[in-house]
């Protein structure tokens, strides 16, 4: 499936396609045609009368430059063919996730983690990377814009899953780390990753399925509002990137929001509405305010977004389950509420 | 596959002329020269050799880019990085060490419990040689409030070299007491004073520079970044925004240049369902800023220490702080189970967030 070019003004240039040389170029200028939507829309007879370039090589050109820019229809049934194909399920290693998420991250799909301060975002981001690492043996990317990435926290989480030390190693060596703190270096990071990155790891025998961005909101929260004018467009261009990293390479994309209250005090994710439409998936993160609790560690995540499973259903947690072994577990499994018309 | 030019660190109007004259991806600049490059753009000659300079390095950095790496050697770079001890041992094991080099931590507290007390340890506890445990490097201390007082620094100046010389037993540590005295304690110190927010900023702008030419520097504190933003601010959407930016900056700082950034914030009282409770000053979204967060409060006639938002998961811990002759001595760790310290934080009206 092809991808149109992006801007509506590509200018014409040497090198764009064969055939279009500098004297061509040039010849078209002066007749002002000067952008790709110019020379497709007029007349190439005409054309080639006024400009003296020859009949054959304008239309030749022509047909490139549409080939280039259109996007070609996919029947549906190829489209599903090959979302059969290549989308897998990444599961998070928790249960109670997973069932909410309906049975883990998808690939090719992008979904968002919101919650407050300490309500254990990274704490799962951390957890799905290790688990990705451990079981399912593949890459993860992990983009750390807070700082609140441990690597001796990976290591007490790995080593409750694995035992052997070479193979503790092996599983660190899998998870890529990138501290950025500011939106450009994220830019960065996502062309690299996108031009050579993701070759690396292939050649190690685990390629990466997934790309964890924690947190998007701290370096996008800051460049909106006020009379800041770059804010929204960048905030939509990752939008973009991340949407189509995930679409192109395949991979689960993970990323962490904060809060925010509304006018009566409710809580809703952050970044407004204009990014509410790039996650598919949506979990927002509570802490439980059971004053009896002897676990300061349980939270609630509730499903506020999702196009597969029906929303406001909730799953309790424990936030020390990724380093905890199978057994242990089993009594601590969350118990399932149906909330609905919640206001969430 | 091309990276677009809107995804570089341009100012926007540069951006926007660059656009405007065509030019879309990081291919369409490469071959021309400065001077091409601002006829077509109408950009200024200066500009355009700055722009030419960025999209040739990021084109030249390649698959190594700037500072990826596998976690096992993240893992390698946190160990050798260290913490800050602060001599006392069941502060030292809630931190995880002590305070964590390469990181942001948030002390926060109401007013006289110790937040500056604390930091002034820890300015000289950083310059402790590497032969007794600490990171003999030096630190910079950001004073917004004018709680700053040379004495007190000379106070636990004093009980830090005393003790040192208690511990004493070889001819090297020896040897590292003669270039640890109280002198040389404050001569590695950097104090700044800032007036408001304005000089903040401008400082933790130039602060990078400095870090730079002194790469000694361990620990860049700053007492109080709640003080400057807490009054005279009308827009406090405003207030939040550069809040953020100046916690992303930070944290950039602390990753770039190995520090440990230490922020003191007051603490400010929420109101709400008939009770009224102690929260962290600066707002609910300030709580994503520092990697770590200590909250120092009263226990009765003790002091005591939580942690919030800890990248090691300890969840709370309580301990008993006494500063005794200026210095932070001595700590313990109750032996209750976690149940009790939650009926505590209740009693106490305390919330972390």
């Amino acid at each position: 499936m092809n991808k149109a070019s992006s801007a509506a003004m590509v200018f014409l240039r040497e090198g764009l396609c064969p055939g279009l040389t500098d004297e061509v170029v040039q010849a078209l200028r002066a007749k002002n045609i000067r952008t790709v939507v110019d020379l497709v829309s007029s007349d190439v007879e005409d054309l080639a009368q006024k400009c003296s370039v020859s009949y054959k090589s304008l239309l030749a050109v022509r047909r490139v430059l549409l080939a280039q820019n259109s996007a070609f229809p996919v029947t549906g049934a190829d489209l599903y063919e090959e979302l059969l194909s290549s989308t897998a399920i990444l599961s998070t290693g928790n249960a109670s996730l997973d069932k909410l998420l309906d049975s883990g991250l998808y690939t090719g799909e992008l979904s968002e983690l919101v919650g407050g301060p300490g309500t254990g975002k990274t704490q799962i981001c951390l957890g799905v990377a290790v688990n990705i690492s451990c079981e399912l043996k593949q890459s993860v990317l992990y983009i750390d814009s807070t700082g609140g990435l441990s690597a001796n926290r990976l290591l007490q989480m790995i080593k409750a899953k694995i035992s052997n030390a070479e193979e503790q190693m092996e599983a660190l060596r899998r998870i890529q780390v990138c501290p950025v703190f500011d939106v450009f270096s994220l830019f960065e990071c996502l062309h690299h990753f996108r031009s050579t990155g993701h070759q690396q790891f292939l050649a190690g025998g685990s390629s990466v399925k997934a790309v964890i961005v924690d947190s998007v909101s701290a370096v996008l929260a800051h460049m909106l509002g006020g009379r800041q004018t770059e804010g929204m467009s960048l905030m939509m261009q990752v939008a973009g990137e991340l949407r189509t990293l995930a679409k192109d390479l395949n991979v689960a994309v993970l990323v962490t929001n904060h809060v925010t209250r509304d006018g009566n005090g409710m809580i809703k994710a952050g970044l407004g509405q204009s990014w509410s439409h790039t996650p598919r998936t949506r979990v927002l993160l509570q802490r439980i305010e059971r004053p009896g609790s002897t676990c300061s560690s349980l939270r609630t995540a509730t499903l506020i977004k999702s196009s597969r499973q029906p929303c406001y259903s909730m799953e309790e947690f424990d936030l020390r389950y990724w380093e905890q072994c199978e057994e242990k577990l089993h009594g601590l499994q969350g118990k399932r509420k149906q909330v609905s018309n919640s206001p969430g | 596959m091309q990276r677009p030019l809107s995804s570089f660190a341009f100012a926007p109007a540069v951006k926007v002329k660059l656009i405007n004259a065509g030019f879309h991806t990081a291919a369409d600049l490469c071959d021309l020269r400065p001077l091409q490059l601002s006829k077509e753009s109408g950009i200024s000659q200066q500009e355009a050799v700055e722009v030419l300079q960025t999209v040739r390095h990021d084109a030249s950095q390649g698959a190594g880019a700037g500072s990826r790496m596998t976690a096992l050697e993240l893992l390698g770079r946190e160990q050798a990085m260290g913490a800050i001890v602060t001599f006392c041992s069941a502060l030292d094991s809630v931190l995880g060490g002590g305070m964590p080099v390469g990181k942001t931590s948030e002390v926060c507290g109401a007013p006289g419990v110790g937040k500056t007390q604390l930091c002034i340890q820890l300015a000289v506890d950083v310059q402790i040689p590497v032969c007794f445990g600490g990171l003999g490097g030096q630190a910079v201390y950001v004073d917004t409030e004018g709680s700053f007082m040379v004495q007190r620094v000379v106070d636990v100046a004093k009980a830090a070299v005393e003790h040192c010389s208690l511990l004493a037993d070889d001819a090297e540590q020896r040897e590292a007491l003669k270039v640890f005295t109280v002198e040389d304690i404050l001569s590695k110190l950097y104090l700044f004073r800032c007036h408001d927010y304005v000089e903040l900023l401008a400082e933790t702008y130039l602060l990078p520079d400095f870090l730079s030419q002194h790469p000694e520097v361990r620990l860049v504190v700053i007492d109080s970044i709640a003080f400057p933003f807490r009054h005279d601010f009308e827009d406090l959407s405003q207030r939040t925004r550069l809040l953020n930016g100046l916690a992303q900056q930070l944290a950039q700082m602390a990753n770039q240049y190995n520090v440990a950034v230490v922020l003191t914030n007051q603490m400010t009282t929420k109101v709400g369902n008939g009770q009224s409770k102690l929260v962290p000053a600066l707002g609910e979204s300030w709580g994503h800023a520092a990697t770590q967060r200590l909250i120092l409060h009263w226990e009765g006639e003790q002091r005591a220490l939580a942690s919030g938002t800890c990248s090691l998961l300890t969840m709370l811990r309580l301990t008993h702080l006494r500063f005794r002759q200026g210095t932070l001595l001595s700590a313990s760790a109750p032996k209750q189970t976690t149940t009790r310290l939650e009926d505590i934080w209740l009693k106490n009206n305390i919330q972390l967030f």
